[in-house]
């Protein structure tokens, strides 16, 4: 037999992980509620700004989209770690590792299926959202064309978070083994560092830049906040964050016994 | 071929196996053995690359498990036939574990009906039963045609005639000449499954040896035999030679003559008889008496 390219074998290992998502109920529930959420309540904040008192800046026309998309991370990110937890709480994990003892390559997998579709939810979800929120804040002469300059980036921006949070999700899934611990953990890590937004200035920004969700608003706002990390170094620090927790699953996940 | 090493694996302040080293040869189905807690599902893991050994090591078909590019075409393992995601098809599950080693959707649809499950392909495996699963898992051990296959435990939950099946998979597997380890912590179950027999007690190896071997030298049967002349009994026992052996109680033990030669001879002088009992030690007996100091131990310093 002859032994096949590391493309294939990547492939197999893609396809394998694919016909693991596509066959339980739960993503479909998961990324139903993703989709389904942000969009209705991107449209409650829309028209909340349009009945907002005209004194005072007016608020950026993109938020909405990013606020909205905040509601469907708990969704994702449950996706995300009971893909590696619910393996580890069956016992489904022998096989897989007995099916493919390069857990890294696993890992990886997992990875790149989930981003793939959390991507493609995210963006869909993030430029359907923008569609609905212009409409009605144009209504009010305060909407914002996808051709205004920024905006088409800000847009597929945001369409990221979705990614993230679930890519997060999966590292802290095959960290901790554990569903309640693993969705607890990614709850944590995404929502707590917004304490800093609690702090006296000028720590609120200095801290709160390197937090995932206030990363996530400054690279999907038109009018970015002065105090925090410019878009560009916000987009680093907002994919930083699953980086960084993937590279400690990565360790962790060939010294422990399956 | 399945090779172990000198295998030890240490669980902090527990040492679940112990210089462990034996051999599992193809063409013959092999019975791993031992009491609960013993090491079986340690040892397959470990051959499995699911966990690291303390020290020493395992080898499938002279090479490291986890260097193996599609395992699952060199080794088939049931090891837990209940880890199953209960939201999954059957076909869907066993779809998944064939992609990953590049095994295509046809074999998927034979080893379904090898196992008889083709009528449940498509539904979800959490309203399986217990039997249903073990087959399943046998399904999936079998995808990639494997020369070696492992299984633990693999006869629990099954029905009588379930059992006959497997055990009947089995042979046919070993009789292709393949290599086939079954675990089971019931002598009654290997002694009529496996060729060879591998026991281990508390992680130590306590025997590796041909069942029919282990058969033979536990059958010995003896004669119990009471009497108040048991001196003169014994004497003419012996001179029609028979062996005897005396009990601290004053009973004779006598092999080398059957309790009817036995209550004969003793009749035939007159010598008063008050016990005859033919005794036969069973397999079962000779596997407690193998385990029975490595139970003892584990039980004692709980």
């Amino acid at each position: 037999m002859s032994s096949p390219t590391l493309a294939i074998r990547a492939l197999d290992l893609l396809g394998s992980e694919w016909t693991k998502v596509r066959s339980v109920r739960s993503t479909f529930w998961s990324l139903l509620v993703a989709v389904v959420t942000p969009i209705a309540v991107s449209a409650v904040v829309a028209f909340a700004f349009t009945n907002a008192p005209g004194r005072g800046p007016r608020p950026d026309p993109l938020l909405p989209g990013v606020i909205s998309l905040e509601y469907a991370v708990i969704a994702v990110s449950v996706l995300g770690v009971l893909a590696f937890s619910a393996e580890y709480s069956t016992g489904l994990i022998q096989v897989t590792f007995t099916a493919a003892p390069r857990r890294r390559a696993v890992l990886a997998a997992k990875a790149v299926v989930l981003a793939g579709l959390t991507l493609a939810v995210g963006e869909a979800v993030a430029f359907a959202s923008f569609g609905l929120d212009q409409a009605i804040l144009a209504s009010h002469g305060q909407g914002v064309s996808l051709g205004h300059p920024g905006v088409p980036g800000a847009v597929l921006s945001a369409g990221l978070l979705l990614c993230v949070c679930a890519l997060l999700g999966l590292a802290l899934g095959a960290i901790i083994r554990h569903t309640a611990g693993g969705i607890a953990a990614t709850i944590a890590v995404i929502l707590v560092p917004g304490i800093a937004a609690l702090l006296p200035s000028p720590w609120d920004g200095r801290i709160g830049r390197f937090t995932l969700l206030e990363a996530a608003q400054q690279v999907s706002a038109l009018h970015p906040a002065a105090d925090l990390f410019s878009p560009g170094w916000s987009l680093l620090v907002l994919l930083a964050w699953p980086a960084a927790s993937l590279a400690a699953a990565a360790l962790l996940i060939t010294r422990r016994d399956a | 071929m399945i090779e172990v090493e000198r295998l030890s694996k240490r669980f902090g302040p527990v040492t679940a196996l112990d210089d462990l080293s034996f051999t599992v040869r193809p063409g013959r189905v092999t019975g791993f053995l031992g009491p609960n807690g013993a090491g079986k599902t340690t040892t397959m893991r470990i051959i499995l690359g699911l966990a690291a050994p303390t020290s020493g090591r395992a080898l499938v078909g002279g090479r490291r498990y986890d260097g193996l590019i599609r395992p699952l075409r060199e080794v088939g393992s049931l090891l837990d036939a209940t880890a199953l995601h209960a939201g999954r098809t059957a076909r869907a599950h066993l779809w998944s574990i064939a992609q990953a080693n590049g095994i295509s959707k046809q074999r998927v649809t034979e080893v379904l009906g090898l196992t008889g499950l083709e009528s449940v392909a498509r539904r979800r495996v959490g309203g399986f039963s217990l039997g249903m699963k073990q087959r399943l898992g046998i399904a999936a051990a079998l995808l990639g045609d494997p020369p070696v296959l492992m299984f633990d435990e693999p006869v629990n939950g099954l029905d009588p005639e379930g059992i006959g099946w497997i055990r009947g998979f089995f042979r046919e597997l070993a009789a292709d000449g393949r290599t086939v380890l079954v675990s089971s912590h019931l002598m009654s179950e290997m002694a009529q499954t496996a060729d060879h027999l591998v026991i281990i007690g508390r992680g130590r190896l306590l025997a590796n040896v041909p069942t029919q071997e282990l058969i033979e030298s536990s059958a010995r049967r003896d004669v119990l035999v009471r009497s108040p002349r048991a001196a003169e009994l014994a004497e003419l026992i012996a001179q029609r030679g028979g062996t005897v052996a005396r009990q601290d109680d004053g009973a004779l033990v006598v092999t080398g003559l059957d309790a009817a030669a036995i209550g004969d001879l003793a009749a035939a002088d007159g010598i008063a008889v008050h016990a005859l009992v033919p005794r036969q030690a069973s397999l079962e007996d000779a596997y407690l008496d193998l385990t029975r100091e490595s139970t003892d131990y584990r039980g004692g310093t709980r």
